[in-house]
């Protein structure tokens, strides 16, 4: 059943880079990204952790693989996290949340539609924080190169 | 040679114009122009980028100033531009290109199809809605009827693109016609539930660039295109929740 979901998250990563037009060659790695944020949620929400914590933790591990691998191949980093974290995002939540509010059940829409706001807020702060410590490195470097400048 | 203030203006505003049509952030879309101008040969580049549009001055070594403004009307999604425009930029300021060849392959990169063509994206957006659905526990014939509605999804996408709908428009139809999806199959066969097609049906909607580029902008102190950006992501949202809403309304 796993390796029928880890072949799903691959199918949506790469499907998702094709919508989106990302260059073909990229494809790989898209999907390796992909699939190792998702396996993140899932052990962590396997081992007790809350959603929001889980896809904090993802969306983390995507942006600092997005970061790096933008480095390394010189692209936008752009093109790694969108296929990264779409397989994250929380349409059941969502739907859920729908559902209660055509029901009329509005205390359990509201709770659920928290609870996915709050998820979809872990996403991008995940990302967020992993792009922000980033760009400290990159200032530091540049902060110390531009001392070594002043010192010779 | 020496290259004219024309000609660098409209380089660097041609890139910036193709690079914000397809959906690259602002802070990437500004330093480009800055870098590909002063390649050029500029002494001084500034840039201002938002969302609808691009404002470039360019003054050359002899102290001529020249502005030029692109508004930026249809955009579109296409991440293989952006990272051409990018290659280009860098070949541009390593000096391995002439400003011709520069000039040439940009307007190349304007106007080429790239991607791929309808069938393959609808193959694509199937493929997110049915492995959102496997994720879900779905069964067969649900993971069936989601990659059919997602597949839908891009074909209204198509439809909406081509008559020029107004934005949203095509985010709204899309919800509508995935929960539509979900109800006939439980109203053919009670024994499936539509949560799991309306789940995957729903995922090729989300806005992924934005939410993206919304993050990024903010990151980078462009405060005005993030929250333009992240507006953009939560009006797309709302729209396709009541697409799917007045859907589920009906039923009940």
């Amino acid at each position: 059943m796993l390796a029928l979901k880890i072949m799903a998250v691959l199918l949506i990563s790469v499907s998702v880079g094709i919508l989106y037009r990302i260059p073909r060659r990229l494809l790989i790695y898209v999907s390796f990204v992909g699939v190792v944020a998702w396996l993140i949620m899932y052990n962590t929400m396997r081992l007790g952790g809350s959603g929001i914590l889980a896809d904090f933790l993802a969306s983390v591990a995507v942006g600092i693989m997005s970061e790096i691998l933008a480095r390394v191949l010189k692209k936008p980093a752009t093109i790694f996290i969108i296929p990264g974290f779409i397989p994250l995002v929380p349409g059941g939540d969502a739907y859920m949340t729908m559902l209660y509010m055509v029901e009329g059940h509005y205390v359990d829409g509201v709770a659920k539609g928290m609870q996915t706001i709050l998820t979809a807020g872990a996403i991008a702060f995940g990302i967020f924080v992993s792009s922000t410590i980033f760009q400290l490195i990159k200032n530091y470097n540049l902060e110390s190169r531009w001392q070594d400048v002043r010192k010779s | 040679m020496a290259i004219s203030l024309e000609q660098m203006v409209s380089l660097a505003g041609i890139a910036g114009e193709v690079m914000l049509k397809n959906g690259a952030e602002t802070y990437r879309i500004e330093a480009t122009m800055d870098h590909m101008a002063k390649a050029c040969g500029a002494s001084k580049v500034e840039s201002f980028v938002i969302p609808t549009g691009v404002f470039l001055t360019v003054t050359d070594e002899v102290g001529r100033t020249l502005t030029v403004m692109r508004r930026v009307r249809n955009r579109t999604i296409n991440l293989d531009r952006i990272s051409k425009v990018n290659e280009l930029s860098r070949r541009l300021v390593a000096q391995r290109i002439e400003y011709e060849d520069a000039k040439r392959i940009l307007e190349g990169i304007s106007k080429e199809r790239t991607g791929f063509s309808l069938l393959p994206s609808m193959l694509a957006s199937g493929a997110i809605g049915g492995g959102t659905a496997v994720l879900q526990n779905a069964l067969f014939f649900e993971i069936a009827a989601a990659f059919t509605a997602a597949m839908i999804v891009r074909y209204i996408a198509h439809l909406v693109s081509k008559l020029r709908g107004v934005q949203f428009t095509f985010e709204f139809l899309g919800g509508m016609a995935v929960a539509l999806c979900g109800v006939l199959l439980h109203s053919l066969w009670p024994h499936l539930r539509p949560d799991a097609v309306i789940i995957g049906g729903i995922m090729p909607l989300v806005p992924g660039v934005a939410i993206t580029n919304a993050i990024r902008d903010v990151i980078a102190g462009d405060l005005l295109s993030g929250l333009s950006r992240g507006l953009e992501a939560a009006l797309t949202s709302v729209a396709v929740a009541m697409g799917v809403v007045i859907v589920l309304s009906f039923k009940v």
